[in-house]
């Protein structure tokens, strides 16, 4: 009996060392980082004056919105719109390539395909395998300085606080680690109740100063809403061959020349009329009736506005763990990180 | 060999197994007083697998498939368009080379892991079902030795059927369509030379990622005497697995299931090349050898051989 029980044990051990291993890595990661003290205004200083250009990681971001999964499938419009949403909401893997100001490479990984863009001095080039795409642009000669003119970091740092002291609360929160580096955390807590924000955490890397993750955690939610974070990163220069991008063989070409900006330096063709009530996170953005009319018809007859809405006092509103959209029944728009209510209040008062 | 010949072997195994062959090997399986006995053992057993008519009905079902794909974009007349049907197909038309990682991805969901389920479901109850596992035992190599010789024969065969499709599929696109520079996922174009040297790692990636499921089918071998059973049970587990792995309100068991990781070999296809789900893949499969090697060793050395 006992040489049975023996023969079966590495059936049992083996299991429970995978479930010990499983359970120990998070725990040692959430291992205390001792760091020296700083206030929220020397990370702050610290993260201005991050000077960092030439480098090259992995960034993970992941999304719990709570917003229902989109088909990808069903009519080209349909899947257009759920792409473009994707990109938003969905879990993404993307590699960064940075050497120095002039030279990056962006990879958006995703399972079979892959989206790329590179710039190289002032070529910029877009890729997508999915449909074997390139697109070209020649990025206008930059005469701006680059530097923030007269602004050092502490100056920078202090002007920040000043900007957002009255609508928030900027904390330290525990040093943590991040793709291997330590790390402060800037804490940002909004002051008002009347916001689906809970808190905005930057975690910034106590050598360099760059900021390694960003982390919008929803009131109502226990998982952060939005996290992007590096993965892994490393501060070597990347190989330069990386950065010199010919469109392949049978790929579809096109060149693009960028939107021209007009004095006010607006984009042209915006849409006027957008006005925006209150100041920090409460505020609420409101489109009036008919400002894109066409637009907002074909929006309402997809077969996804009634299945994204829900029924509310006074039209349909989307509400999800960072945002709440309310379009009345007379076609104006309200959107903001705010509960429907403040909506609906801000809705009656026009 | 008479039967009470066996029995006796089988109760001197599980009685005193401080003493003889069958105990040496348990602790060192290749440390037998007759290592020439052990390695005849996996040479016998690799002989006969690849002698058997049925191992090369499967790797020949599994050549079929990138051989059609190749001869169906051949013969159609319309240009395959990019994001209709399985991915690479569109690009099969330039480059032949893809008609490998095309017949791979076709074959991956279901023709895989049905031919793997079927070798490794029939590595221990195949013999019971016979009647030869008992003198397969009788050999001075021992039940573990056996257990790792039969588990090294299914893995050799993840490798064969791994190398027939991509093989296949090389030769089938050198035939019937331009071969020339590839171009990655990332949009670099890579030699040809390369190219070659990346379809063998993506035969590696797609082997190793085999290598759990043969655990699993060795693991349900253990347990009958009936292949068939085994066969079954291991092809439906390979399709629970990726059904589940498809269901997004099941997020949390996705990095546990032993299918997650197979279709990620797209990794290698990008520039630099990325072995992170190469890792974590590896990692996965080797967490469930152990797991079910470990549960096939215990369920084996305990057994009663009686066929």
């Amino acid at each position: 009996m006992s040489r049975t029980w023996l023969k079966w044990m590495p059936a049992v051990a083996v299991p429970a060392v995978i479930v010990a291993g499983v359970l120990a890595v998070p725990l040692q990661a959430g291992a205390a980082v001792d760091l020296p003290d700083k206030t929220p205004q020397d990370v702050l200083e610290l993260a201005a004056g991050s000077t960092v250009d030439t480098f090259s990681g992995t960034i993970e971001q992941t999304s719990e919105l709570g917003l229902p999964e989109i088909p990808s499938t069903g009519d080209a419009a349909t899947a257009e719109f759920a792409d473009a949403l994707d990109l938003l909401t969905g879990s993404h893997t993307v590699r960064v390539y940075q050497n120095g100001p002039d030279q990056s490479r962006v990879q958006v990984q995703d399972t079979m395909t892959e989206r790329n863009l590179i710039q190289n001095g002032a070529d910029l080039w877009l890729y997508d395998s999915a449909d074997n795409t390139a697109a070209h642009t020649t990025l206008p000669a930059d005469t701006g300085d680059r530097s923030a003119p007269g602004y050092t970091p502490s100056e920078m740092a202090d002007t920040f606080l000043a900007e957002v002291a009255p609508s928030t609360e900027v904390t330290l929160g525990e040093n943590t680690e991040v793709a291997g580096r330590t790390a402060y955390e800037l804490v940002l807590t909004p002051n008002t109740d009347d916001t689906l924000v809970g808190s905005v955490s930057i975690a910034v890397d106590s050598e360099t100063g760059l900021p390694l993750r960003v982390q919008v955690e929803a009131l109502e939610a226990a998982e952060p809403a939005i996290s992007v974070a590096f993965t892994s990163l490393s501060f070597d220069a990347p190989p330069a061959d990386l950065f010199v991008f010919t469109a392949p063989a049978g790929a579809t070409v096109t060149e693009e020349s960028l939107p021209t900006k007009d004095a006010a330096g607006h984009p042209e063709g915006e849409t006027s009329g957008v006005t925006v009530t209150g100041s920090g996170w409460d505020a609420v953005v409101s489109v009036p009736a008919g400002a894109d009319a066409a637009a907002m018809a074909e929006l309402t007859a997809s077969p996804l506005y009634s299945q994204l809405t829900d029924a509310v006092d006074g039209g349909r509103a989307l509400s999800a763990t960072l945002m709440s959209v309310l379009i009345t029944d007379d076609g104006r728009v309200f959107a903001g990180s705010v509960p429907v209510e403040r909506l609906q209040a801000a809705a009656a008062q026009e | 060999m008479s039967d009470k010949t066996v029995s006796d072997r089988s109760v001197s195994d599980r009685a005193a197994p401080e003493s003889g062959p069958a105990a040496s090997s348990a602790t060192a399986p290749t440390g037998s007083p007759r290592p020439g006995g052990a390695w005849a053992l996996l040479v016998s057993e690799l002989t006969v697998l690849f002698r058997r008519r049925r191992t090369w009905a499967l790797l020949l079902a599994l050549a079929a498939v990138p051989v059609l794909i190749a001869v169906a974009v051949r013969l159609s007349s319309q240009e395959p368009t990019p994001g209709r049907g399985p991915p690479f197909l569109d690009q099969v038309t330039q480059n032949g080379l893809f008609v490998a990682v095309t017949g791979l991805i076709v074959s991956i969901p279901l023709f895989l892991p049905l031919t793997v389920g079927v070798v490794a479901g029939d590595t221990i109850a195949g013999e019971a079902g016979l009647g030869t596992l008992r003198y397969l035992l009788a050999a001075p190599a021992g039940r573990v030795w056996l257990l790792v010789v039969k588990y090294i024969g299914a893995a050799v065969f993840c490798l064969a059927a791994t190398l027939t499709v991509v093989t296949a599929g090389v030769l089938a696109g050198l035939a019937l369509f331009p071969v020339g520079p590839l171009t990655l996922l990332s949009g670099d174009t890579i030699s040809l030379a390369e190219s070659f040297l990346r379809a063998l790692l993506i035969a590696g990636y797609v082997t190793v990622s085999l290598l759990g499921l043969s655990a699993i089918g060795l693991f349900f071998s253990t347990l009958t005497v009936v292949s068939v059973g085994a066969m079954a049970a291991t092809i439906v587990l390979s399709v629970v697995a990726q059904v589940l792995d498809s269901l997004p309100q099941l997020d949390w068991l996705h990095p546990w299931l032993f299918s997650h990781y197979w279709l990620d070999f797209a990794d290698l296809l990008r520039q630099p090349i990325d072995f992170t789900s190469f890792g974590a893949n590896a990692l996965l499969q080797g967490g469930y050898l152990l797991v079910f090697g470990a549960l096939a060793y215990g369920r084996f050395a305990t057994k009663d051989i009686l066929s």
